[in-house]
């Protein structure tokens, strides 16, 4: 199912914004899906999972023929594509599993780096998650909005803004064009606009889209 | 294309000089064509002069930057003095080793000043057979054209600022010819005295 | 004796006999009308199957040893003062950057241009190909050939050779009769008209600039610098294109090329204004209490000394 989000960050907030769409093959079977899940109260999460073929096809080559040990075990054959929303589960049960034990919330950094590794262990594992996410957070010891692009290898990237599924190829650009460090919030959901108008125009696929924006006061719904 | 080696892109390359040494790395992270961030380095300070880069598949140069730096800590506290970069060497070598059957897409180097103050530099492959050098180690997508600037541009026993200019035009003009390296460069120069660190202006396409 | 000669002669090429009339009378494979006759084809049972184990046009064959350019950001649009056309110059092999220096935009004659995405010398030869026929059309005629029709015998030359390998997404821009006219023209044998097109890896980076900017009123400027801009966003983020931007603009009397710019020096300039707006919009009395203040550009080199301890 093709998946499409975005993240915008200003000096104290960050926007994220996700397709709602849920489906198998061509089939959209819903249209009202929520793909954010919020972790805890200055945290939150976008997700999509990567079209079944072409994980297969990438993880099979990443790890197939150079690991022996997977080939031993029929590494290729049983490659099994795990379901995204039971990452986004783990994740969220984790992160609270912390907060009680502790105590106190994980920060946006130290959650990203645990929400990476996780990925990263799971890649040389036997069945890979395929999930690629944005991971937005309002750092409340620093002052300080994050976002985080990680996909499904567990490549980390700290960005001010960013897109994931197909809005990477139409609407990146335009963030480029349009966004600037400390950016008012009302400015970052014209450009959230423009970013989702683009995608209505260029790409065969039809979406819709839910937001959120994450600040000092927690996570909030936008409304589009 | 999905070579896990050229999924990211990036390059690094390190040099010897006069009693100094030089550590340079871009910092694209992309996916495949598409460039995803600028602010991706790929060298990184494991020691007052002790440098680590890791180019390759960007998730194993996270997780093995974060391995190293625990392993680096550690032995701080244990020994309570700092590593030496052949000790680093040595490190990187076994720890690659230890994943011989699935191994991490990685292509370290690693540079730094010994005790005494005389340089070294080296590289691995991915499952940590040492290269041991006595002028430049090069690593990343753009690895041949780094063979080709550095073998036309280095010279031996190079003074600290000179070394800075070899080693960064010989960054630039092999990051110019690759199209999965650039957009931004990161250069240390290594003398015992100081470390100092520039950020390169770089072409951005 | 003639009969072992005949034995060991080579079988003959794919091709018609009466149709093979090369020497005296033509040039090349062209025949003496100037009509592409003759194209040698390797003489295997299969020659699509064979081509695309040595080049990867028409398989993604990462085996295939000759790499034939695939990356590439073109873009033309058509507006109220004509039209644009904006190409990067970037050609790829692999992953090496082959050239810096390529013209991607094909002056066919004085009021036509093509522009060039997938193999280069495809491209290059079938337009330079298509500027002789509307010359000929021209001679016949007593007029110039029309934009619709000049891009419909490239779209019926490239169709003759559909499944044989040829790769190429190309856009035929000029004025005719009937104004500016933009034709979308490749291998497959698609042909679209249309306002607004963008071709190669970077395509979708340049439509996300130029769907924003965009608007059939703009002035001959913006216009201009919105093509610009559109070319250095796609050379921006996509790996296969970059280097430097062709800019031309079509009008009444024919095109005006608008100079060759480096993509990366544009994208700092453009990041400048960025910044430059930014603090006029700070300085600006009554728009807010976020003044940022100065906001430097960037230096050549941040040096930055991290003095030893001890």
């Amino acid at each position: 199912m093709a998946d499409c989000s975005f993240g915008i960050t200003g000096k104290d907030f960050v926007l994220l914004a996700s397709d709602q769409s849920a489906g198998r093959s061509i089939i959209k079977m819903k249209s009202d899906e929520n793909k954010i899940r919020t972790l805890s109260p200055g945290l939150a999460l976008a997700f999509g999972g990567e079209p079944g073929e072409f994980t297969s096809l990438g993880k099979r080559r990443l790890m197939g023929g150079t690991s022996n040990e997977l080939a031993k075990r029929g590494g290729e054959s049983d490659m099994i594509k795990r379901d995204t929303n039971n990452f986004v589960d783990y994740v969220e049960r984790n992160l609270r599993l912390y907060q009680i034990r502790n105590n106190t919330e994980l920060l946006p950094a130290p959650a990203s780096a645990f929400i990476r590794k996780e990925l990263a262990n799971s890649i040389r594992s036997r069945s890979p998650y395929a999930v690629n996410l944005l991971l937005g957070g309002y750092d409340k010891v620093h002052s300080e909005a994050h976002l985080y692009s990680i996909d499904l290898y567990g490549t980390k990237a700290i960005l001010p803004y960013a897109a994931q599924g197909l809005g990477i190829y139409v609407a990146l650009s335009t963030m480029d064009k349009y966004w600037y460090p400390d950016i008012t919030r009302d400015e970052a959901v014209e450009l959230l606009k423009k970013c989702v108008a683009e995608v209505k125009l260029r790409l065969a696929y039809q979406f819709t889209f839910n937001a959120i924006v994450i600040d000092k006061e927690g996570v909030k719904n936008l409304p589009l | 294309m999905s070579d896990p080696f050229s999924i990211n892109g990036g390059a690094a390359v390190a040099m010897v000089g006069k009693d100094c040494i030089a550590i340079a790395c871009d910092t694209r992270l992309g996916s495949q064509s598409l460039g995803l961030a600028n602010n991706f380095e790929k060298v990184f300070q494991m020691g007052k002069t002790t440098f680590l880069g890791l180019t390759g598949l960007a998730t194993d140069v996270i997780t093995l930057r974060e391995d190293f730096r625990l392993k680096n800590n550690l032995y701080k506290l244990r020994e309570e003095r700092e590593m030496e970069p052949k000790t680093l060497a040595n490190l990187v070598s076994t720890s690659l080793y230890e994943r011989r059957f699935g191994p991490y897409f990685v292509s370290p180097i690693v540079a730094g000043l010994g005790k005494g103050g005389q340089p070294f530099i080296c590289g691995f492959d991915l499952i940590g057979c040492i290269d041991f050098a006595k002028d430049f180690i090069v690593s990343g997508t753009a690895s041949d054209q780094l063979y080709g600037t550095c073998e036309s541009l280095y010279e031996p026993n190079l003074e600290p600022e000179d070394l800075f200019e070899t080693i960064s035009q010989a960054l630039l003009n092999a990051v110019d010819r690759d199209a999965l390296s650039g957009w931004g460069a990161v250069v240390y120069v290594v003398t015992k005295e100081k470390v100092v660190r520039r950020v390169l202006r770089t072409r951005q396409d | 004796m003639e009969a072992l000669v005949q034995r060991l002669a080579p079988p003959p090429a794919h091709v018609d006999p009466d149709e093979y009339d090369l020497g005296a009378d033509g040039e090349g494979n062209l025949n003496a009308l100037g009509v592409v006759r003759g194209m040698q084809v390797p003489r295997v049972p299969d020659p699509a199957a064979f081509l695309s184990t040595y080049t990867n046009s028409m398989s993604q064959n990462p085996q295939a040893k000759i790499k034939l350019e695939h990356g590439t950001t073109t873009l033309a649009f058509r507006f109220r003062g004509g039209i644009i056309v904006s190409v990067d110059s970037r050609a790829t092999a692999g992953s090496y950057i082959a050239s810096g220096t390529v013209k991607k935009v094909i002056e066919i004659n004085k009021y036509l241009l093509g522009t060039m995405a997938g193999g280069a010398a495809d491209c290059q030869y079938w337009e330079t190909y298509l500027g002789m026929r509307c010359r000929m059309h021209e001679l016949r005629n007593k007029e110039r050939i029309s934009v619709a029709a000049a891009s419909k015998l490239l779209a019926n030359i490239v169709y003759e050779y559909k499944g044989q390998g040829l790769s190429m997404g190309t856009m035929i821009c000029g004025w005719d009769k009937t104004g500016p006219a933009i034709f979308y023209v490749d291998s497959e044998g698609t042909r679209l008209k249309g306002d607004v097109f963008a071709v190669g890896s970077g395509a979708t980076f340049a439509y996300g600039v130029l769907d924003q900017g965009y608007s059939w009123d703009l002035s001959d400027e913006d216009a201009q610098e919105l093509g610009r801009r559109a070319i250095v966003a796609a050379g921006h983020r996509d790996a296969y294109s970059g280097n430097t931007n062709n800019l031309f603009h079509v009008r009444e009397d024919g095109w005006e090329f608008l100079g060759n710019k480096d993509i990366s020096e544009l994208w700092y300039k453009y990041e400048q204004e960025k910044r430059d707006a930014r603090v006029a919009a700070a300085a600006q009395p009554g728009s807010g209490e976020g003044a940022q203040g100065e906001n430097p550009a960037r230096p050549t080199t941040e040096v930055q000394s991290v003095p030893m301890e001890e």
